[in-house]
């Protein structure tokens, strides 16, 4: 079964990066993949830096003589300590590129990039920005010559701008030529003006996500300090010699994940690394409007049937639900109101509503607020069709959704499958209408992985609803046994029979529903 | 399986430790091939105006406001400062740099990193700082003595004209 839709399924590079993840949910459990909190990882990383940064500060000297030596002090003279809040520094902030490139280019593949989440996609490019730049004012800090070097080639680049008629790289062709004033400057850049842009893009970047998860598992915190600091322990972060000025730059490590513009700009010119870095951002910002996916039909309020319960505007995953005055004079005080530039048609919506019930007694069904391309309605005749033709019985209903495990393929004797666009729009009710009223043996929920739902919280919120902790909950009268959910990823359906399979066979002993009473029978209105 | 499990997390982070490891510090990139000096130029040079001030009449000056009688009026427009860079006879750089600023009144900048071998060098610096187009204003002629990863800086200010060249050690 199906709701006749053309669907939007994940493309082959989405596919594949499933396949690739999951063996991830193999070894850390689905909730804990790396790969679905690489955006909270990133930030992780940001605070590490940041509290290094702090301990780093304490004993630094912001001068021009006492820059090096204060940094090779921190690293040397302080036991253990030192060298490893200092590695600890570097390599979490290199970790912080990795996972941020990583993060974008997931977004990427899986088409999350596109559609209202526009804005999320754009205000991470300048993200980009603060973060490089971020990175390169602190190699300028420990002033030893790969600093000199940096310090040089950044203001030949910024010279290259129309910006200072004075040119800044003039302050570094000797070592007489640079003001002791400079680590005053960068000092304020690194440890003060940035972190508070920083802070600001990242807060940009999430004002329109509900529910952001910044913070990850604790299981991938630790385990991504214990390999940075195993890694600060093996590789422990040195710097060169004092940086001179009066002298060639000789063999620099680099720091690729930096720095590597430096090296570019040395075999290139200034002028090719804007050109290349301002093309490279702004078609990358372009990306959702030059690669855009057709959109679906916005979810619609319906009025007669809205109490105003806030329940929609509460687990809409993008706010695009608010509850403003009621605008029918009916008794209630709210209604609610889609922002249709919010609104990604994923129907969680739907599945909150706590009119969006099978079992009342209205025809055509409607609802508080659902899919027009996708109503309660449509729900309910696709049952009562399967019901009627005596395709039901034995079987097992598998709900599904449009972008985790495509359970049609699951289709066999024993089941039949319907696709929703998001399992968070199916309501708790639902459920047991398919059970007591459609007659199935038993119900499948089979939606996106742990942490990694298309729609971000369809998974959560149905797993709620079913456990009860989250309105509308299932009924107690469902037996829990005859209910079986599966979170997996694109590419786990033979998982997912035999998953399937271990549940019919052990749907003989379960509970039978409670037989269906007169509220089976609709009398239409 | 749960060991599989817990060898998949260690592998996992083992990957993330190598490859911050492996582009963290390294490889190493040489700017200049190994072995070369370095000649900077640094030039931050006023030049000559490219209208010469003018003494303003007595009768300029009564249409003046009262505060703002001045005895001369100056253009602001100043000439690009052309210059040349030898080494041993061999033209290493010529360029014309226009003056700063919108209506070209400040100082004419010039900064560029020269690597070359390292060795005995008689450099000439020849430059043109006035309107006229032809010839030069200034010629001075050094002797540079540059070391294997030693720098040497050619300063062009404008106290009147001034070159100074520095040896690093």
């Amino acid at each position: 079964m199906s709701s006749g839709q053309v669907r939007p399924r994940p493309a082959w590079p989405a596919r594949a990066l499933a396949r690739g993840e999951s063996l991830l949910s193999n070894a850390f459990g689905a909730a804990t993949n790396p790969f679905h909190h690489l955006g909270a990882l990133a930030i992780y990383c940001f605070y590490i830096a940041l509290v290094t940064g702090i301990y780093l500060f304490v004993f630094y000297s912001t001068n021009l003589e006492g820059a090096w030596h204060s940094v090779e002090a921190i690293t040397h003279e302080q036991w253990v300590i030192g060298g490893l809040i200092r590695s600890l520094h570097r390599y979490s902030s290199d970790a912080a590129v990795l996972l941020l490139a990583l993060h974008m280019l997931r977004e990427l593949v899986r088409m999350r990039h596109t559609g209202v989440r526009w804005f999320s996609w754009l205000t991470g490019m300048p993200l980009i920005w603060i973060v490089l730049i971020f990175g390169i004012s602190g190699y300028w800090m420990v002033w030893d010559q790969l600093a000199a070097w940096v310090a040089t080639a950044s203001a030949q680049l910024l010279d290259w701008l129309p910006i200072f008629s004075d040119p800044m790289g003039s302050n570094f062709v000797s070592n007489e030529t640079v003001s002791g004033r400079l680590f005053t400057l960068i000092g304020f850049i690194h440890l003060v003006g940035l972190p508070i842009v920083l802070v600001l893009g990242i807060w940009f970047h999430l004002l329109r996500v509900r529910y952001p998860r910044i913070h990850p598992p604790s299981k991938l915190m630790l385990g991504s300090l214990a390999s940075l600091m195993v890694l600060s322990l093996i590789i422990p972060v040195t710097s060169h010699a004092p940086a001179d000025l009066d002298a060639v730059p000789g063999v620099l490590a680099i720091d690729w994940f930096y720095l590597a513009v430096f090296p570019l700009q040395s075999v290139t010119s200034p002028g090719t690394i804007w050109l290349a870095g301002t093309t490279g951002t702004l078609l990358l910002a372009a990306l959702p409007w030059i690669l855009p996916r057709r959109r679906q039909p916005v979810a619609e309020v319906h009025l007669p049937d809205c109490t105003g319960c806030g329940f929609c505007a509460e687990d809409c995953p993008y706010g695009a639900i608010d509850m403003v005055p009621r605008t029918d004079g009916r008794n209630f005080e709210l209604e609610a109101k889609v922002n249709a530039s919010l609104c990604v048609s994923c129907g969680i919506c739907t599945g909150s509503c706590p009119s969006s019930s099978p079992f009342r007694q209205r025809a055509p069904l409607t609802t508080g607020i659902e899919l027009p391309h996708f109503t309660m309605d449509d729900f309910r005749t696709e049952l009562d069709r399967a019901r009627d033709t005596g395709q039901t019985g034995e079987r097992i209903l598998v709900f599904g959704c449009d972008h985790g495990v495509d359970v049609e393929k699951t289709e066999t004797g024993t089941a039949h499958s319907m696709v929703l666009p998001c399992v968070g729009l199916l309501p708790p009710a639902g459920i047991d209408y398919a059970l007591r009223n459609s007659g199935y043996a038993g119900v499948a929920i089979a939606g996106c992985a742990d942490c990694d739902c298309h729609h971000r919280l369809g998974e959560r919120w149905t797993q709620e609803r079913i456990d009860r902790e989250r309105p509308p909950g299932l009924r107690k009268r469902v037996p829990r046994e005859r209910l079986f959910t599966y979170w997996g990823k694109p590419g786990q359906e033979k998982a997912l029979s035999r998953r399937l399979a271990g549940f019919a066979a052990g749907l003989d002993q379960a509970a039978t529903p409670e037989a269906p009473g007169s509220a089976l029978r609709r009398t239409g209105t | 399986m749960k060991a599989l499990a817990v060898a998949g997390q260690g592998l996992t982070w083992a990957v993330l430790a190598t490859l911050i490891g492996l582009f963290g510090q390294g490889p190493s990139f040489s700017p200049y091939d190994p072995g070369q000096a370095l000649i900077k130029v640094s030039m931050a040079h006023l030049s000559e105006r490219l209208e010469p001030c003018r003494q303003l009449s007595a009768a300029e000056r009564a249409e003046l406001p009262p505060t703002r009688r001045v005895s001369e009026v100056c253009g602001r427009e100043r000439a690009p400062t052309r210059f040349e860079l030898m080494l041993d006879g061999e033209l290493l750089v010529a360029d014309a740099v226009d003056a700063a600023g919108l209506s070209d009144g400040g100082r004419a900048y010039y900064l560029e990193y020269f690597p070359v071998e390292p060795g005995r060098y008689t450099v000439t610096i020849r430059l043109a700082d006035t309107p006229r187009t032809a010839g030069f204003d200034l010629e001075r002629e050094m002797n540079l003595n540059l070391k294997a990863g030693e720098s040497a800086l050619i300063e062009i200010g404008d106290d009147g004209v001034s070159l100074e060249t520095e040896e690093s050690s």
